[in-house]
């Protein structure tokens, strides 16, 4: 490796400096038009993208709920029939786990890990493209098919024989499998692209255990996302040959098995909790640590934890089961795995607890909704011990009780901590800062809402209202409790109503949000709100494990790197010791093919299987035309060796060693 | 005028082997997905064989030959055939990263023959397979199986096809050499796993 230092003025913009920066502006430009914006592979663009659609799919999941909370009101209901009922709660749970939690997470990583890694993108830029549109066109699958109502209607997990070819004909559960395969594409793109930043981006200095937790929670979720994901795309994929083709997968007459989709479903579905909710760690360990101004108590213990975490979550999944024929050892020992996981879970919320100990805190809406999170997770966390006692899962199993501990868990570990995360990087995304009032607003409707919903279930479960029930009579006594959750529903869907109402009038009336409004610790605070094209002018060269607040005087950076192509360093996995100037592929339409032949593939799929050939044909015509038809980024040998860029260092480089 | 210390790496490569590229992590963070795909397939093999008591299970048709366990011959001889190309394509990998651009691309041609000869006889193993991918849950999961691993043949072979064209008509540049290594791994994954699934399909009927 050749590295050599020299100075550099600190006071960095120079006439130079300007040149250079304008050179940057236009080689790391967002191609103009409407086809720019499909061809566009800036990592920020791309995770806003993810956002907004993801957000969008937030409301309409939040849609379904209301419908259901309104159906559920009083006993003998006929807002909604059976059958939209069961489209309504299937396509509510499709949407929230599979539309919103884990692609929103995904966003966040894909935004915030190269700017906190100090890198100008992530590492495969098309193919984070191409997972965004593969994400979009299964969620318009969805709801095109919701819509026309052919919506999937036998639950979010779509067990078989319900969901098989004899009970579930019709075009429903395959839309629902097909739909499954996209998204978990994309989030397996976006694993991909998402470890290779982390590994092979980071700025020099910022060796493994000086990774920010935030990167961390990312790193491991994505691990977990490579292995959990292959698992329910063959449960669907098995599903959808069962329906089409006639195989015999979960068909016992022909010595299929019914437990084997379960176990397939489950063993995605456990860790897909933790994909869900180690992010949300991520974004509370930031938060805490600019909010009570300290370093992060037992960096170690939590970096730990989150691996153990990763590791105890693929233990778990049979305790989904409990109500099936399964031999009883083989439940004891996921008891004992379910239990254990709180170990992990409760290392880090001590941790956090510690961080904050004495400190002095700034208790901003991010904080607010961090502290809302401790207390509604740990309540969830309770009734999941309890749920991982056999006995008493097999009396509450598929009751409300189990409706009211996953929306804790999911809500409470999950949503509570993105609404913080929201408040506290939209700042960052958009240059504006959000109200403080209505954020205040926001948190209390939120807290108050969700637990007037959700708390009420936890009773009606152990009086025995079964979920999943269209209606239920006025004699069960279940009435009131009914009422008052949705009165709660209410209350929650105000909650976000103001949230969205703050963020519109942040965007005009906002204060602007300077580099770093919180004091915060990780490179991102170090760049403009929003961040410019290219992310970092140079490469900043880290100095401890909160970058920011470790930085001395001399705030050293990386020189070198061509402003005429977009280059950007890559590093060793361990170490980030500068190993390459690596040129990132630039905007490109080719993504955006790939994924419509995706498109024809599964869709069409549905109707023929002649789509997989014509499919094929169509992947690999665009594969060709982006291996070879294109001239930005392909055609290195034009632009090596890069002669051209060095008149343009000459002056900067005479300055610094003349100083 | 108050200086900063920096980093010049204006020196330094744009490509390197191995680790050194994104392109090498890349490749083998799908390979992993895969690789737990083709855990998850096998698994299943194994838990559908709990429902059966012979395995696979008897012929329904009396038809000659009686025998139910899949036809050794195509499998095994795309076992050799694919074994041996690990030679030539380590060879192949070598030349790349030695620039040697003639070794390469002869290498490349016979890679992507054999490529294609591995296809036409995955195409008569489904057929050495006693039942079709609708008889039963056996022929289903075998079917399977045998489709998956033809389905990155392909891939694979289509890939050799496009770096084939490349080291024949473009520039042998360091950006296509390190794509060349990155193939390499790719297909002894393809290998390595047929060795795997071809004992699972054809050997532990047999013996397990």
């Amino acid at each position: 490796m050749v590295e050599r230092s020299q100075n550099l003025p600190v006071d960095a913009y120079t006439e130079a400096d300007e040149r250079e920066i304008k050179e940057l502006e236009r080689v790391w430009a967002c191609p103009p038009g409407i086809i720019g914006w499909f061809t566009d592979t800036d990592h920020k663009a791309i995770a806003l993208r993810y956002v907004v659609t993801a957000f969008v799919f937030f409301l309409f999941g939040g849609i379904e709920a209301a419908l259901m909370r309104i159906q559920l009101a009083r006993p003998e209901n006929h807002f909604l029939n059976p059958d939209l009922y069961n489209q309504v709660f299937t396509v509510h749970g499709t949407t929230m786990m599979f539309l919103f939690a884990v692609p929103i997470m995904t966003a966040l990583g894909v935004y915030l890990v190269p700017l906190m890694v100090g890198a100008r993108d992530v590492a495969f830029p098309r193919l984070n493209n191409y997972g965004y549109f593969v994400y979009l066109i299964g969620g318009i699958l969805l709801y095109v098919s919701f819509i026309l109502n052919t919506g999937p209607d036998a639950g979010w997990f779509a067990y078989v024989p319900l969901s098989g070819p004899g009970y579930s004909p019709g075009k429903r559960v395959d839309i629902w499998a097909q739909m499954i395969t996209f998204t978990e594409i994309s989030a397996l793109c976006g694993a991909v692209v998402v470890i290779g930043t982390i590994f092979k981006m980071r700025a020099p200095g910022m060796s493994l255990h000086r990774l920010p937790l935030f990167v961390w929670a990312q790193l491991v979720t994505s691990f977990m996302i490579i292995f959990a994901m292959p698992a329910v795309m063959l449960a669907s994929s098995f599903l959808a040959s069962d329906r089409l083709i006639d195989t015999h997968f979960f068909n016992p007459a022909e010595g299929g098995d019914a437990i084997l989709y379960q176990h397939m479903f489950w063993f995605f579905g456990h860790p897909e909790v933790y994909i869900i909710f180690i992010p949300a760690l991520g974004f509370i360990s930031s938060i805490v640590t600019t909010f009570a101004r300290r370093r992060i108590f037992g960096y170690t213990a939590m970096v730990l934890s989150l691996i153990a975490t990763a590791f105890l979550g693929f233990g778990l999944w049979v305790h989904h089961m409990f109500a099936t024929p399964l031999p009883q050892l083989g439940q004891s020992f996921f008891t004992a795995a379910s239990m254990m996981i709180a170990i992990p879970s409760g290392v880090q919320i001590f941790c956090w607890i510690a961080t904050m100990w004495g400190a002095k805190l700034n208790i901003k809406t991010p904080l607010l909704f961090v502290l809302g999170f401790v207390a509604i997770f740990v309540l969830g966390g309770l009734t999941g011990v309890m749920l991982a006692s056999v006995p008493l899962d097999l009396q509450i199993h598929d009751t409300f009780f189990v409706v009211a501990h996953l929306h804790y868990v999911l809500i409470g570990g999950s949503v509570f901590p993105l609404f913080g995360a929201f408040y506290y990087w939209i700042p960052k995304w958009t240059g504006r800062m959000l109200s403080e009032r209505l954020g205040h607003w926001n948190f209390w409707l939120m807290f108050i809402g969700f637990n007037l919903v959700f708390f009420p279930m936890h009773q009606l479960g152990l009086q025995g209202m079964p979920r999943r029930v269209y209606t239920y009579l006025p004699n069960g006594g279940w009435g009131s409790l009914n009422l008052l959750a949705s009165i709660g529903a209410l209350i929650l869907a105000l909650g976000v109503a103001v949230f969205i109402v703050n963020f519109l009038w942040a965007r005009r009336f906002g204060l602007i949000a300077n580099a770093n409004p919180w004091n915060a610790d990780t490179l991102e605070w170090s760049l403009a709100s929003p961040p410019p094209d290219y992310n970092f002018y140079r490469i900043p060269v880290v100095e401890g494990s909160n970058a920011l607040w470790d930085r001395s005087a001399e705030n050293p950076v990386v020189v070198g790197l061509s402003s005429t192509k977009r280059e950007t360093l890559v590093t060793s996995v361990v170490d980030a010791v500068p190993e390459l100037r690596y040129e990132l592929p630039g905007p490109s339409i080719w993504p955006l093919l790939l994924a419509l032949a995706t498109a024809e593939t599964f869709i069409v799929g549905i109707f023929t299987a002649w789509a997989f050939a014509i499919g094929a044909v169509l992947t690999f015509g665009v594969f060709i035309g982006w291996f070879f038809g294109d001239p930005n980024y392909e055609n290195v040998a034009a632009k090596e060796p890069p002669q051209s860029e060095e008149p343009h260092r000459a002056p900067e480089v005479l300055r610094a060693e003349n100083a | 005028m108050s200086t900063r210390t920096a980093i010049d790496v204006s020196n330094l490569p744009h490509h390197g082997f191995d680790t050194f590229d994104t392109i090498w992590w890349g490749n083998n963070l799908l390979l992993a997905i895969e690789t737990s795909m083709f855990v998850l397939l096998i698994a299943t093999y194994y838990y559908l064989r709990q429902n059966f008591n012979l395995w696979p299970p008897p012929l329904a048709q009396l038809t000659a030959p009686l025998d139910p366990l899949p036809d050794l011959s195509f499998g095994t001889a795309n076992l050799v055939l694919l074994l041996l190309s690990c030679g030539l394509m380590f060879w192949v990998d070598l030349s790349a990263r030695r620039e040697s651009r003639a070794g390469a691309q002869i290498g490349l041609v016979i890679c992507l023959l054999i490529g294609a000869i591995a296809i036409v006889l995955r195409s008569f193993e489904f057929s050495a397979v006693k039942f079709r991918w609708d008889s039963n849950a056996y022929g289903s999961i075998v079917w399977f199986i045998l489709g998956m691993h033809m389905f990155h043949l392909i891939t694979l072979s289509c890939e050799t096809l496009l770096l084939t064209i490349w080291s024949w008509t473009r520039p042998f540049d360091m950006k296509h050499r390190v794509d060349i290594t990155a193939l390499a791994v790719y297909w002894y994954w393809v290998v390595g796993i047929w060795i795997v699934l071809y004992s699972v399909i054809y050997l532990t009927p047999r013996f397990g």
